[in-house]
């Protein structure tokens, strides 16, 4: 992608001004997408990323600078424009680059850019068919599809020189129920870090079809209550709650700041002794997995939270420094349009013992949140917010009714110390996550797990 | 390379495989964004970008392309994949190249004072306001965010029916994020300024701004669950009204993704209710003068006293409509088909002071806040619950702070639901749009909270 005497060449110029580390990443990213509304297709692009990112430390002060021009006079320009943003002497310096070759652990049989558009299509109007045909009160489906494969460089000071591949697929269906001038809309997006061969692994069909009944489901459903009650989140995506309520807390972005609820807090039991939770980046094929994260640094299982006690934090280079360790593999950005940071991979809530239908009998009142939608949280006070896409009121440990419109809201510390019951049943759902380094591709995971009591933000009185 | 020629050589390219009616949008920008913590440059970030999409007509349907690497390299990758994506699409709704507007009316978003602003200005503010911030009140304890961020962006379409149009546009803006805390209680609060004249980024207002509201909302807590009278601050109404922007995109409202079909020319909301897209606004971050199809952009009123006036087109809507463009046909980025967003669109200004609405109010909640907005609302039923944080009202003053609460309610009854509408007119973060509102009054809403 460049060659080794150009990146040399860069990253000492990069250097000359009193900076102690610099980091050169190089991504060429080849993108499709495809829109189908009402079974057409209505919009294609396919195009190329590119474009290259300069990274300079100075102890713990970082200065990036990124351009699309890989010219070896351009790069050694914006090199030599960033590192005047340090004004201090050059050091002594040996670069002594050696390439390491990265056996992947993600088994890419198909990619994507070899498919013919046409497969694309058909799938997706295999969706569309599924969905619509699910029941007459589905009137619209959007099915979008997109693939990526992203090649990247990266070298650094330190001899770092690593190139890796990552190819991504996945198929967002969008379904809308209508009746007597209303409409609800339910959502699945399936998705993995692995070629066209993902839609050989699972049947699209019952994606839409899934989709499908949650539109029908709320549609037919009455507005959910407000209050606080017991909340049973299901498996799967619903591993978003630990996502906001505890897993941005957990990153050394605001962590190394002293500015999370949770800095300073390892080894202490900051949830209840059934919580395991874990960011494993390692996971093949899956979603938010990578074999180096963006900063070259092999990915890796770390565990979180252990029982309850707070084991670790994700980490990368420039918080480590902050914070005296080392990365943990979780430095990620969206594009070499951003600095990385550290960020989650594939997080997770580890399987407990009881079953689902356990969770549910034990309640006797209070909200089953079978899919959830997104949420969001402010790591300096741990206040999170997330939405329900379907809900069911539970009533003497059986599910009386679907609701709708929930918002759950709560606080990460509290609510971590109340979850009560957690299932055997873990999946993982995916999405996108939003933050500092832009928007990148996040797993997230748990079994059918139930916490005593949170806010549900509803619009009925009971 | 030269950007005329490289233009030129895709038409040449492209003419050569059969094609006629093609078009190159190019954006190009020059960013530095900062952040300062402690005193110090935390992170400097600049960057120079540059970015080509291409777009055809190829057996009578719009195909697209883009690349980031603009040399000759892109040109057969720009055209076959321009061709295949044409192929692909099988919607029967007829898409063009537009050969351009009788006129376009002029607009200055390019302040070349703003052009000389460097690396160390934004450098000295970003540090001023956070050492402002720290001091104005011991119990500010952190400023985990304080941004300072300057843009300058130059867009080129051309195509082969002649038309040749330029744009250039800069802006600044910052943004600061403190943290407080007494006793145990923490909280946080946000502000920002966007603009592209500089003189009006005072560390000051904004370092004050933003340490009293966080200050404001020590020892808030929650209320009980009940319908209350409510009062949305501007920037939070705002902040609503940009969320639910796609539903008056006629896109939406063709695909039957909008609750708005068939309401054209309807009451959809309370009369005292005028929605403007005003593409001219001085100071607007949307402001322009075509848009990214260069149909020339025009002043318009959404929702008229209540009642519904147009939607927002493109051309590819408008035809199927039978009407003309309203000039909203943009990109979301220069890589995305065009698609449909407003530019400048606001609720007009009522007469009513935030201080006079407080005082109407018997009880109450003010909501200075509301977080979710990416989740907790739908945008094709109109439902939403939102995390939201504010003041209770008694009798006409403000109580206490409440947090922990949600508000919850659907925005076509919101909308005929405005009792009274305040003359503080604010824009929020450019999102889709640069969207504002002053604050509005409702009659009730859900508020869960113990």
């Amino acid at each position: 992608m460049l060659s080794k005497s150009v990146i040399e060449d860069v990253l000492l110029e990069a250097l000359s001004t009193g900076g102690d580390f610099a980091e050169i990443f190089v991504e060429d990213k080849i993108n499709n997408s495809l829109l189908m509304i009402g079974g057409k297709i209505e919009k294609a692009v396919s195009g190329r990323d590119f474009g290259i990112g300069i990274r300079i430390f100075n102890k713990t002060n970082s200065v990036y600078a990124y351009t699309n021009n890989s010219s070896r006079e351009n790069l050694l320009k914006v090199a030599r424009e960033a590192a005047l943003a340090l004004n201090g002497v050059k050091g002594d310096i040996t670069l002594n680059l050696m390439k390491s070759e990265i056996k992947s652990i993600h088994n890419i049989v198909l990619l994507p850019r070899n498919i013919e558009k046409s497969k694309k299509i058909d799938l997706m109007k295999r969706a569309y068919f599924a969905a619509k045909n699910y029941d007459e009160v589905i009137t619209q489906v959007t099915v979008r599809y997109s693939d990526e494969e992203q090649n990247v460089l990266i070298a650094n000071t330190e001899g770092l020189y690593v190139e890796d591949k990552r190819v991504r697929t996945r198929t967002a269906i969008q379904t809308i129920a209508s009746r007597n001038g209303e409409m609800q809309s339910g959502f699945y997006a399936p998705g993995a870090h692995m070629g066209f061969e993902f839609y050989d692994k699972i049947n699209i069909e019952d994606y839409a079809k899934e989709a499908a009944r949650i539109a029908k489901t709320m549609i037919y459903a009455d507005y959910c209550p407000s209050g606080k009650m017991p909340i049973i989140i299901d498996n799967g995506f619903g591993g978003v709650i630990f996502h906001e309520a505890c897993g941005h807390g957990l990153e050394a972005t605001s962590v190394a700041k002293g500015t999370s609820v949770f800095a300073g807090k390892i080894g202490e039991k900051i949830a209840s002794e059934l919580v395991t939770a874990i960011d494993d980046g390692t996971i093949p094929n899956a979603w938010g997995s990578q074999n180096v994260d963006d900063e070259g640094t092999p990915t890796q299982k770390n565990i979180l939270i252990e029982n309850g006690i707070l084991k670790g934090y994700m980490v990368d280079k420039l918080n480590g420094r902050r914070m005296g360790v080392k990365s943990t593999g979780s430095g990620r950005r969206q594009s070499y349009k951003y600095a990385p940071t550290s960020r989650m991979t594939n997080t997770y809530i580890a399987n407990g013992k009881s079953t689902k239908e356990e969770i549910i009998a034990n309640t006797e009142y209070g909200l089953y949140a079978k899919y959830m939608g997104g949420g969001s949280v402010d790591t300096s006070t741990g206040d999170f917010n997330f939405a329900v896409m379907e809900g069911y009121l539970i009533k003497n440990g059986k599910i009386e009714k679907p609701v709708r419109g929930a918002t759950l809201i709560g606080n990460g510390l509290e609510v971590l110390k109340k979850i009560d019951m957690v299932g055997n049943n873990l999946e993982f759902g995916q999405g996108m996550c939003g933050s500092v380094s832009g928007s990148i591709p996040a797993n997230v995971g748990q079994p059918t797990i139930r916490v005593q009591s949170m806010t549900v933000g509803g619009r009925k009185e009971e | 390379m030269d950007k005329r020629v490289l233009i030129n050589r895709i038409f040449e390219e492209g003419r050569k495989k059969g094609l006629k009616d093609m078009e190159v949008f190019i954006q190009e920008s020059n960013d530095f964004k900062l952040r300062v913590f402690k005193g110090e440059v935390d992170e400097l970030n600049i960057s120079k970008e540059e970015g080509l999409s291409f777009r055809c007509i190829y057996d009578g349907k719009m195909g697209y392309s883009y690349t980031e690497k603009l040399d000759e390299t892109s040109i057969d990758m720009l055209i076959n994949e321009a061709v295949e994506n044409a192929s692909a699409v099988d919607s029967e709704d007829v898409e063009e190249i537009f050969a351009g507007s009788k006129s376009y009316t002029e607009v200055d978003s390019f302040n070349t004072k703003l052009e000389n602003l460097n690396v160390k200005d934004g450098i000295e503010f970003a540090k001023s306001l956070e050492k402002e911030a720290l001091e104005l009140d011991k119990r500010v304890i952190s400023v985990p965010h304080c941004i300072f961020n300057k843009q300058s962006m130059h867009t080129i379409l051309v195509n082969t029916k002649g038309l040749n149009l330029e744009d250039k546009s800069n802006i600044a803006y910052s943004y600061v994020n403190v943290m407080v805390k007494e006793n145990d209680d923490v909280k946080t609060s946000s502000k920002y300024i966007i603009s592209n004249d500089f003189s009006k980024f005072d560390y000051k207002v904004l370092a004050k701004q933003v340490v009293d509201e966080a200050v404001s909302m020590l020892g808030a807590e929650s209320v009980k669950s009940d319908a209350y009278p409510v009062i949305l601050r501007n920037d939070v109404a705002a902040d609503i009204l940009g969320a639910f922007s796609p539903i008056f995109s006629a896109e939406n409202v063709q695909k039957n993704l909008s609750l708005l079909k068939g309401k054209l020319n309807k009451k959809i909301a309370s009369e005292i209710i005028t929605i403007v897209d005003n593409p001219f606004m001085k100071g607007g971050i949307a402001s322009c003068s075509f848009d990214n199809e260069g149909v020339a952009t025009k002043y318009k009123k959404v929702v008229d006293r209540g009642v519904l006036t147009t939607y927002l087109h493109n051309i590819k809507t408008a035809k199927k409509d039978g009407v003309q463009s309203t000039g909203n046909g943009f990109k979301p980025s220069f890589k995305s088909p065009v698609s449909i967003s407003p530019t400048n669109m606001y609720i007009e200004n009522g007469d009513k002071s935030l201080d006079e609405m407080i005082r109407s109010v018997k009880r109450g909640i003010l909501i200075i806040d509301v977080k979710g907005l990416h989740s907790g609302l739908n945008t094709v039923s109109g439902d939403f619950s939102l995390a939201a944080s504010g003041y209770e009202i008694i009798d006409g003053r403000i109580n206490r702070p409440v947090n922990q609460i949600t508000i919850a309610g659907n925005f076509y009854d919101l909308l005929n639901n405005v009792l009274e509408i305040g003359n503080d007119l604010k824009f929020a973060l450019p999102m889709n749009g640069f969207i504002g509102s002053p604050s509005l009054k409702i009659k009730e809403l859900s508020v869960a909270g113990m």
